[in-house]
Parts: C-alpha cells; structure tokens; sequence
C-alpha cells in the first residue's frame, strides 16, 4: 500500500435505505488532486456526505482511513478534528452566527482547543478575505444567510483555507459560479490545498478542472467507480459526454 | 376576614380613602368574579385556579413595608444606573435615585410612600391601564398589593443610565406593582429583574406593570424573569404611548415553573412606535403563556412583535397574540411574529396570532414557525470540528440574537447567560 493521507475501499452508502453507492474505492497520496466526475444522481455527493459523516448517509459496507486513523469509528467533529474539510454543495444558512464567531470556534476547535492558535486569527481572516475577494463585512453577517450562491462558495473555500485540512472534500464547487467566481474560487482552492495532504474535486464539468488540475480523473456512474485515467480523462467526458461510458459500463455488465 | 386586613392596612399604612376604597372594591371583583373562561384564548392554555391567592392574609400582613433605614443593608447605586428599587423577603421596599436626577424633578419612590407624601399624580393613574375589570388576578394584585414602586419623568428629562428594580417573592402570594409616569420628551430605560432567592419559600407572585409613556418620549422596559421553579409568575404589563412616542418592550421569561405574561401597548397617539420581543426559554416542566396585545387607537403608528421560543425537555409553552387597529384610524403599521424551537420529542408549543382589523388603511402581517433542531446545520457545524453541545449552542444563541440584539449590552450578556446555562443542564 502507498503512502496515503486518505483512502477508503469498498465503500457502501444507503440513503433512505436505498443503496446510491455500491463499492467505491480510492487511495490519495500526499499532495495528490483527485477529481470524480458523473452524472447527476451517479453518487457522487452522496459519498462525499458519508465520508463526512453525515448521519443520513450511513455506511454500511466498506473501510475509510484519515492520515492512518480509522474514520468509521469517528463522527462528523471527529472527523474534521482529524483533518477532514467537506466543502459543501449547498452550504446552510445558520441565522444569528456570524461568520468571524463561527471560523473562531471552528479553528479553535480543529486545533483541539488550543486558543494560542487564534493569536493571527483576525489577520488571517482579513487576508483571506482579501484573497478571495470577500468583503470585509462578511465577517459580522450571519453564516449564509442571504447571500448569493457565489458568496457561499466562496466562503466555503474561505473556510477550507483557514481550518487547513489534511483533506478535503469539494462537493461541486464550482455549480452556480459564473467565470469570474470560478477564476477566484479556483485561486482558492490551489491556494488552500495542503501540498502534503489530498484533495478530492467532485463535479459534473471539466471546466473547474482547467483551474484546479488533477492528477487523477475517475468517472462515477450508477454508485460504482467506472472508469480511472489522468487529466485527459476529464477532456474526453468534456468532448465525447458519458454515452460512451455507459455503453461500456452496460456491456461490462452484461459480459 | 381579608378586608379586616385592608382595614388595619389602611391604619397603619395612613392610606387614603381613595385608594382603601379601591381595595375594597378590588378584593370584591377578585372575590365575586368567576374563574377565567377556558374557551378564550388567553386562558386555554393555562389552568387559572393555580393563581387564586391562597392565602390573602400572608399577602398583606407578613410584614408592613418600612421605606427605609429599618437595619437591613442598604445597597448603593453602582456607576451604571441611574436608580436603583429592590424589595427584601420581609416586603421592605427600598429606592435609590441619583442626586442629580432628584433635582431634576425625577421621583423614584415606593409607592405606598408616594401615595402617603403626596409625591406624585398617583391616583390619576394607578390601575387606569389595569383595572380590577381587567382581570380576576389583576384586581387580586390591585386589592392586595404590598410591594409597589413609582417611577416619574417630568417633561424633557432624559434619564442615560438604566433604572433598575430587583424583584424578589416575599411569601406564598407576592402581590407587586410598577407605575411609569413618563413626561413629554422623556426617555429613560428600566429593567426589571425578577429573581428569588436560594431560601425563598414556594410561592405565586403577581406582578402588575403600568407605563404611561407621553408625547415624544422614548421608553425602554426589559423584564427579566429568571425565577426557580418555585414560583408561579403571573404578570401583567400595558402602556399606553402618545404621539411620536417610541417604546420597546422586552420580556425575557426564562425561569418559573408555570409563568404567565400578559404584555401589551396601547398606540395611543399618531405615529406612535411600539416594539414587543419575547424570549422564551423553556426546560423540565417549565409552563410558559405569553400573550400579546398591540392596540392601536390612533394614526400612523407601527408595532412590530417578535417572540422566540425554545424548549426543551418536557416544557411547554402557549403563544397568544393579538393586533387591534380600531375603526377610523389610518396608515398604521402591524407586525408579529412568533417562531419556536424545540430541541428534542418532548417539548410541546402552541402559536396563535389573531388580528382585529376594524380599519382599511393598515398594513398588518403575521406568521408562526415551530420546528425541530434542523440536523443538517448540526451536520454543518459539526463537519467544521464544533461538537455536538457547542453546534446546538450555536444555533440556539443564532435563533434569539437578531431578537436579543435590541435590547441593552449589559442585559444581552445576562440574557444570553442565562439561556448557555438552561444548555447545559443535563
């Protein structure tokens, strides 16, 4: 087995008890951008909230490791205390939490409460700000709430850049962005991905993939892992669709 | 015989005749009416024989109030308040006041002493906005009551600091009374805090609030009830603002086994402003009813009502409120909202807002919301590393911080302290 920051092998996930993912597996070395395309409804958010640790998403097969430590046994806190970052597809609204009180907690809290690390806090967050050209004012505004499907994104990245994950999960960032939102959501991805931990891109296009690149491109369909290939993948789903895939995959069942 | 009791109290207290004969015919509307009409809504969640006053005697007798200087230690005025009025287990009633605020005409007094000196227009406003009609307990308090304190603002005078009244029950009935008299262009914010104490004996307490608030004056009340679930809270509070008059109300109800409050404004006068926020926070067997009235009378007004609810264990909570824009009147404004939160099974929360809209020209909205923790913000904050405790702390500070916003930094802390300790129970 490689050195991996985050692996997991025969992953089941039921939903409702509907089972939406079917054996997934994967293994993410240090410094290693991983991306899962597929269709909508191909499981693809649905692994990533189990992984997570979302409880309505149980796992009922399969084993997940974080820098070596079993992830199963550990819930969503833990989870994220081990160096977990899921970047959410709808990021929530929570009314009456300011952003600046909800990363202060947060930070305070993936370091174990270590309150030492909250000395350049404020700093910190102004610069990342600045970076991801977020208005200062964001920081006294309730987490979400009220702002446009852009902002959240990019406070999700924001986050992703101050917790300093070990690994982290981008559940389609880059749905509902426009260019110029993408271009910046981008620049904060590459800028807040751990060069010694992993990142795992989920999406339906190849587009973020001209900003953010992977090393690796695996295609998702029916709740199983079909295909496997390096970046040029990503161009071929791109060019060709995935009709090609599901014939395949279609005959690969039949055979 | 309970009117012996007034007798001796008029004798010894030197009452007037004015206000033994109001006694008099109070105590007979308490002991004539029947029980409150559980068909009405502001009845029908609170069973109101827990209210009859037990024992009448205990409610005037347990001690007569001596205003001051009887040997207890006398608490002094810190840096932030403008006055201070507390009452001790025995019914003492003491009041501070700064010096300053003494030679602008202010009076802050007990209000038996008031009424006995002369110090104010008392008779011309006691029980006018609650009557001994008002209600069964309302006319018990105006009967009965021993503890009272007096509050008057002459025209013009803005008072900065906060006037603070403590509050604490004196026996198994505590009747207590509040009267504002608040004069053009005053302003002034009062907060009034009810509290008992570790060696408080099981008991009800009946706490009536009057606020006359005129023409151009900017008021702010904020009750606090954080009472032990010993005492059984009943408190009933009206204003009535003139024109141009800006009024907050905030009632925090947090303690007490079963706590009924009734609050309300009268918009007494073109473009009157009147705001009403209640948080309510609820566990183990806590009963809370909160009803609400904004009446507007005049034109051009606004009233916006906000109450926040959150129970959990087995609390229960009613939520009853009413907005009434009178015939005739034009362009007001009315507000009301009620949410709830209930953060586990068994918690149980009633939401009721009615309108009266007997004119036209209004613009009037109302909504409820009830619901449950929402798991996928737990989700939220808990996959950022906060735990499960620390996510529902959040969100629950979340749910009453727009609300808690409004009123004053120093009762925001307490407020929100109060609620962070109810979290941690368990």
């Amino acid at each position: 087995m490689k050195n991996t920051i985050f692996a997991f092998k025969n992953i089941h996930v039921q939903v409702e008890s509907k089972e939406v993912v079917r054996g997934v597996s994967l293994e993410i070395g240090p410094g290693e951008k991983h991306a899962i395309m597929g269709k909508n409804g191909s499981g693809k958010s649905s692994l990533a909230n189990a992984l997570a640790g979302h409880p309505a998403y149980e796992i009922t097969k399969g084993e997940a490791y974080i820098n070596g430590q079993n992830l199963l046994e550990m819930d969503a806190t833990e989870r994220a205390r081990a160096g977990l970052f899921l970047a959410f597809q709808y990021p929530l609204a929570i009314p009456g939490v300011t952003v600046a009180n909800f990363l202060r907690s947060a930070v305070r809290a993936r370091n174990g409460g270590d309150e030492s690390v909250l000395k350049t806090f404020r700093k910190d967050l102004m610069e990342m700000f600045a970076f991801l050209e977020i208005d200062k004012s964001f920081a006294a505004r309730y987490i979400n709430d009220g702002f446009s499907g852009g902002e959240k994104k990019r406070l999700e990245i924001l986050q992703m850049a101050m917790l300093k994950p070990k690994m982290a999960i981008l559940d389609e960032t880059d749905s509902g962005l426009d260019i110029d939102a993408l271009k910046i959501v981008s620049k904060g991805i590459n800028q807040a991905s751990p060069s010694d931990g992993g990142v795992l891109l989920i999406t339906h296009y190849q587009r973020l993939l001209n900003y953010v690149k992977p090393d690796y491109v695996h295609v998702m369909m029916d709740g199983r892992i079909v295909q496997s290939g390096g970046p040029e993948l990503a161009l071929k789903l791109e060019d060709q669709g995935y009709d090609w895939l599901e014939s395949k995959n279609a005959r690969a069942v039949e055979v | 015989m309970i009117t012996d009791t007034i007798d001796f109290r008029k004798t010894a207290k030197n009452e007037p005749e004015w206000l033994y004969k109001l006694r008099r015919d109070s105590w007979s509307a308490y002991h004539d009416s029947p029980l409150p009409d559980r068909v009405v809504h502001l009845w029908r969640y609170t069973p109101p024989e827990q209210f009859l006053i037990n024992d009448p005697h205990d409610a005037m007798t347990a001690a007569i109030p001596m205003p001051k200087g009887n040997g207890h230690k006398i608490k002094t005025l810190t840096e932030v308040q403008a006055a201070l009025g507390y009452n001790l287990s025995d019914m003492t009633t003491l009041t501070q006041l700064t010096p300053e605020l003494s030679e602008q005409g202010v009076r802050f007094l007990d209000l038996a002493t008031a009424i006995e000196t002369g110090a104010g227009p008392v008779q011309e406003y006691l029980g006018k906005l609650i009557s001994s009609d008002f209600g069964k307990f309302e006319a018990a308090n105006m009967a009965l009551w021993n503890i009272g304190f007096y509050l008057y603002i002459p025209d013009n005078v803005v008072i900065e600091k906060p006037i603070y009244l403590n509050r604490i029950p004196t026996g198994t009935n505590t009747m207590t009374r509040l009267l504002v008299v608040a004069g053009k262009n005053s302003q002034a914010t009062l907060i009034d805090n009810y509290r008992d104490q570790a060696e408080s004996a099981a008991g009800q307490f009946n706490s009536i609030i009057e606020i006359f608030a005129d023409d151009h004056s900017r008021l702010r009340y904020v009750g606090l009830q954080d009472f032990s679930e010993k005492i059984t809270g009943y408190i009933t509070q009206r204003s009535r603002i003139g024109n141009q008059t800006d009024l907050l109300t905030v009632q925090s109800i947090l303690g007490g086994t079963v706590s009924k409050v009734n609050t309300g404004t009268i918009l007494d006068g073109r473009g009157g402003n009147s705001r009403i926020y209640g948080l309510l926070f609820g566990d183990n067997n806590q009963h809370f009813d909160l009803h609400t009235l904004h009446n507007h009378r005049s034109h051009e007004a606004y009233s916006n009502i906000d109450v926040k609810v959150v129970l959990k264990d087995k609390a229960t909570s009613a939520y009853t409120g009413l907005i009434r824009i009178e015939e005739k009147t034009v362009n007001n404004e009315a507000y009301q909202e009620n949410r709830n939160l209930l953060l586990n099974h068994g918690p149980k929360a009633e939401s009721i807002p009615e309108l009266e809209i007997l004119s036209d020209e209004v613009r009037c909205t109302h909504g409820a919301t009830m619901g449950p923790l929402d798991p996928d913000m737990i989700f939220y904050l808990k996959s950022r590393g906060i735990d499960y405790k620390q996510a529902v702390r959040m969100i629950v500070s979340g749910f009453f911080e727009p609300t808690l916003k409004n009123i004053p930094d120093d009762l925001h802390d307490a407020v929100n302290g109060i609620i962070l300790d109810k979290l941690e129970k368990h």
